[in-house]
């Protein structure tokens, strides 16, 4: 009864299925992590009674969970994703008590003998049965053609989604398919252009949104969401871990408002145009293109705790601006990597490091580290270390500044890692305590030169 | 100042009746000119470069000259490197707006193309062995999933390849598949036009390093340092007269994921179980495919990282020039030179003569003084113009020689990391077993009047004492000249030298002795530290 009814089904589908094509309309909506949502709009054809609907051309990624289908006059009486795939050894064991056409071929002649066989078993080679006798397919290696004449409903070339429906009367109707699917994301690439002579950068953001969910999605419609919103069976949360320690992009987070629509508290980059996201493809569009934006540059150092290091470490080479509307990008930034270039002697750009950014409020100040500045580097040294009580400890530190630079520099020399009750009891300049556990001095280096800071730590648990 | 005009402008062309599909195809010409930035791995302090994984990038700058036509056309940039990272693109030069940029990762391969072929109409080609006549049918290719065929004829449904005869299929014309990895831009030129347009990205499957080589002189007292910048490309993508450099300094990368690649693959047409009734046992059959699998899967990860490189070209004479870029260095190789697909490539970096250097052995000393054993010897010099350098030194291997019978021999192969000028510089040249460090400890005293009780719960305190230790150190020479030493030690924290009977200096906050052992002789020192000891102590 029910291959039967399957069987109406792919009828069904055969009749179906050209006027989809015509009629379809996808709208895609990305967000950040490896998410999109698919509104397939399609006109399909309803028949009166029972029916089986396949969809063809869904993401081959499909979380067949999260599958809804809306028409006006139909209910539903089931869905069915079906992964099993139609492969040559899938077809012989689904074969396995039905007829099949063998055509021996004669190697020497060429000519062609068609036999009926009964396939009896597949398990690690074919055994047929052949009117009254037992043969084993191609087991003396000569060509032997094996023809099916049909393949079993439920194998597919790709996963299919098809669902059992119950029709109120016939005819066409418009009928929204709606499903979460992984293999499609977004981010945002942005291009920074340094001119080192006036101190500005020049901004370019591009949306760049890959898809590898296996499916190409036709003059879609597209919405990006700048967000992630939690899936509740996403099994690994990121979030329920510490991260690593990094360094703090976002120095002041903003309090502007833009003029991007927004869903709830996420900013939406919708494309303008209907564009087609074929299977395998990086695409790029741009949304932000600013010049001439003030930008400072600087270096900075983090000694992680009170501890010697063997030899001088590099400076971080760090680069800050504003996304405010006065002076800034004034636009707020989906979360992306952020390029820097400068143009060499010869007016070529060239790559100088790239900084990862969160989504980042308009208004806010950012300070990205684009990588170690060859010329300036800090030697940390303790240069005693002494035991006050028993849980009491002084720590004398030497910070010695070099800069190869024909400039001065200005070095921000932090130290991290003051964890307990920490203080500084004497320093050579003075300090600012950026919280418990980091001190910071602003340090100038003349050009070619050297600066010295000591300081002694007493700590205290 | 933001880019709101973009999309209004975007949406301005849509209502104005242009067509998505309705875009123009056009290929760019072929660049006529290159400049190829190679950057080294960022995360490698010091050493050569890995031919068999380059772990660096390069930042690819085209000029291609591009026809285009009025109106939306889809210029086509072919035989862009393999490594290329899409989302770096960068295009300028357009007539117009950029409307969206693509990278199509699906390549032309057999398996590609039957993947795209999948419920379309094609032909079977089945050939007679016997005659050579070769028949064909039309058909459809129902499946190509996990590697079988499945295809329909008037005849009914088989499987490729699964029969013995010789069976393909010959294909339509198809649209989308390009041979070579291919970046693609939409853009909306107001009028036909040809310019050049210059194309840049970051590729990955590049690496640089410097190599030095260290000549010491028979005295042993000056060094010749000479270096090579060895530079290496990978992709399967030449770049032919190009201006090529290369840039020394750590560079912040942020691991982004990387964009999908389908580098495609044979069909492989899978049958069903083909077993014999003269088969071998099921195992042994299984563990061959497993390890035929490996081999196959192994050669198809990284094209553009993991291929063996051809060819070694080394460009001797001139040297690079260098410049300061930003925080970075810049090393510029003077002429147009071309780097070929799978190729690494040497410029001469410095040649510097008659560099005074000290030799100097010495051993780090742990906690305990039994942790000798055989010194290191360190050739130490100052990076300054008076000593014949002055100038950056990228990081790279290096190699020592010394001089032998008028020839010049091996004597040890380290790394250097970025030294900047000014810094104190040290060639480590290996241990020798000549110059013997032991220790010993040969007194520990606990200064009871000292000691410090802290209750921590009724009948168990924290005891805190005061612990002397009296530790000799022996170094010997069996050298025929005299040398200087260095023996720096790491004590525990806390702890610090009360008495030595040599001068006692410091050096990176450690204490450190510095004395000569004349040849053939053996120096001790003996020295008392004062440290502290705790333990958990039952109270009556």
């Amino acid at each position: 009864m029910r291959v039967r009814l399957l069987c109406i089904g792919w009828v069904a589908w055969l009749l179906v299925s050209p006027a989809w094509a015509a009629d379809r309309a996808v709208s895609l909506t990305i967000y950040n992590d490896n998410l999109a949502l698919v509104q397939d709009r399609r006109d399909i054809e309803v028949k009166d009674g029972r029916q089986r609907i396949e969809f063809q051309d869904v993401s081959a990624q499909i979380r067949p969970e999260t599958v809804s289908l809306s028409a006006a006059d139909i209910s539903i009486v089931e869905q069915n994703f079906d992964f099993d795939l139609l492969t040559p050894a899938k077809l012989m064991e689904k074969a396995v008590g039905q007829e099949v056409t063998i055509v021996r071929v004669n190697p020497a002649t060429g000519a062609e003998t068609r036999e009926q066989a009964q396939v009896l078993a597949t398990n690690g080679g074919v055994v047929l049965k052949i009117g009254q006798r037992i043969e084993v397919l191609r087991d003396d290696g000569l060509p032997v053609r094996v023809i099916f004449n049909k393949v079993p409903d439920n194998l597919r070339a790709r996963p299919t989604l098809s669902v059992s429906i119950v029709g109120t009367h016939a005819g066409t109707r418009h009928a929204t398919l709606s499903y979460l699917t992984p293999g499609l994301g977004w981010k945002a690439d942005y291009v920074a252009l340094y001119n080192e002579s006036d101190g500005k950068i020049d901004v370019q953001g591009w949306v760049t949104l890959t898809n590898s969910s296996g499916t190409t999605y036709d003059n879609a419609q597209t919405l990006l969401v700048a967000g992630s919103p939690s899936q509740v069976d996403g099994g690994f949360q990121p979030n329920n871990f510490r991260p690593p320690v990094r360094r703090q992009t976002l120095q002041q987070p903003g309090t502007e408002s833009g003029s991007r629509e927004r869903l709830g508290d996420y900013y939406l980059y919708p494309l303008a145009e209907r564009t087609t996201i074929a299977n395998l493809q990086t695409k790029q569009v741009s949304f932000l293109d600013v010049r001439g934006v003030p930008a400072e540059h600087g270096y900075e150092f983090r000694n992680r705790w009170l501890g010697t290091a063997e030899t001088p470490q590099s400076a971080q080479s760090v680069y800050s601006f504003s996304t405010s509307a006065h002076a800034g990008l004034g636009d707020q930034l989906p979360a992306g990597i952020l390029r820097f270039y400068m143009k060499d002697k010869r007016g070529d750009p060239q790559f100088i490091g790239e900084s990862r950014i969160d989504h980042t409020p308009m208004g806010s100040t950012l300070s990205l580290a684009t990588g170690d500045a060859f010329d300036v580097k800090v030697h940390a040294v303790v240069d005693k270390r002494t035991r006050l009580s028993i849980f009491d400890w002084q720590t004398e530190m030497r910070y010695e500044l070099t800069n190869a630079l024909p400039r001065a520099v200005v070095v921000k020399l932090r130290q991290d890692g003051l964890w307990g009750d920490s203080s500084v009891k004497a320093e050579s300049q003075k300090s600012t305590r950026l919280n418990a556990e980091a001190a910071e001095w602003s340090v100038s280096v003349p050009a070619n030169g050297k600066a010295t800071v000591t300081a002694t730590f007493e700590t205290r648990y | 100042m933001p880019a709101y005009p973009l999309l209004v402008g975007l949406s301005l062309i849509a209502a104005g009746g242009i067509v998505h599909g309705a875009a123009i195809d056009v290929l760019a010409e072929p660049p006529s000119d290159l400049i190829v930035t190679v950057y080294r791995a960022p995360y490698r302090e010091s050493g050569s470069i890995d031919l068999n994984y380059l772990q660096g990038f390069a930042l690819v700058t085209e000029t291609r000259l591009v026809r285009f036509p009025a109106g939306l056309s889809r210029v086509r940039f072919e035989g862009v490197a393999d490594g290329i990272e899409p989302s770096s693109a960068l295009i300028t030069g357009l007539p117009g707006k950029v409307i969206e940029k693509n990278r199509d990762a699906l390549l032309l391969s057999p398996s590609a193309l039957i993947e795209s072929a999948v419920g379309k109409r094609v032909e079977l080609l089945r050939t007679d062995r016997k005659t050579g006549t070769t028949q064909r049918l039309p058909g459809t290719i129902l499946s190509d999933a996990e590697g079988g065929v499945v295809f329909k004829t008037e005849e009914g449904i088989e499987a490729l390849r699964c029969s013995g005869l010789p069976e393909t299929f010959s294909f339509e014309p198809l649209a989308g598949l390009s041979a070579r990895p291919t970046l693609s831009v939409e853009v909306q030129s107001p009028n036909a036009v040809t310019q050049q347009v210059t194309l840049s990205y970051l590729a990955r499957g590049f690496d640089w390093a410097a190599d030095y080589t260290a000549t010491l002189s028979q005295d042993g007292e000056h060094l010749d340092l000479g270096a090579w910048v060895t530079l290496a490309n990978s992709n399967g993508v030449a770049f032919p007269r190009a201006h090529v450099q290369v840039v020394a300094g750590k560079i912040n990368r942020e691991n982004g994921e990387l964009e999908p690649i389908d580098i495609g693959g044979p069909i492989l047409a899978q049958c069903w179980p083909r077993g014999s009734t003269s088969d071998q046992p099921m195992i042994i059959r299984l563990e061959a495919m497993d390890r035929m699998f490996k081999k196959s899967g192994d050669a198809g990860i990284m094209p553009a990282a993991a291929m063996s490189l051809a060819e070694v070209a080394v460009t001797g004479g001139r040297k690079v020039q260098q410049e300061q870029l930003g925080d970075l260095k810049l090393y510029r190789v003077p002429e147009r030179t071309t780097l070929a697909s799978r190729q690494s490539k040497q410029v001469r970096l410095m040649d510097q003569s008659g560099v005074p250097v000290t030799t100097i052995y010495g051993l780090d000393l742990g906690a305990d003084a039994h942790s000798a054993g055989q010194a290191h010897r360190w050739l130490r010099t100052k990076n300054t113009t008076s000593n014949h350098l002055g100038l950056p030194l990228p990081s790279g291997g290096i190699a020592a020689f010394a001089p032998y019978k008028g020839e010049r021999l091996l004597q040890h192969e380290s790394a250097l990391r970025d030294i900047a000028v000014d810094e104190e510089v040290e060639f480590d040249l290996g241990q020798s077993a000549d110059v013997q460090v032991t220790g010993v400890v040969e007194e520990t005293r606990v200064d009871s009047e000292h000691t410090k009780l802290l209750p921590l719960v009724p009948g168990v305190a924290l005891r805190s004492v005061k612990v002397d230790d009296v530790e000799r150190v022996e170094v010997s020479n069996a050298r025929a000249a005299a040398i200087e030493f260095e023996l720096r030690l790491r004590l525990p924290e806390g702890a610090r030298i009360v008495r030595a009977d040599h001068p006692l200096g410091a050096k990176n906050g450690r204490p450190i002795f510095r004395f000569k052992v004349p040849a053939n002789q053996t120096v001790a020192v003996r020295f008392q530290t004062q440290g502290a000891g705790d333990g958990i102590l039952r109270t009556p």
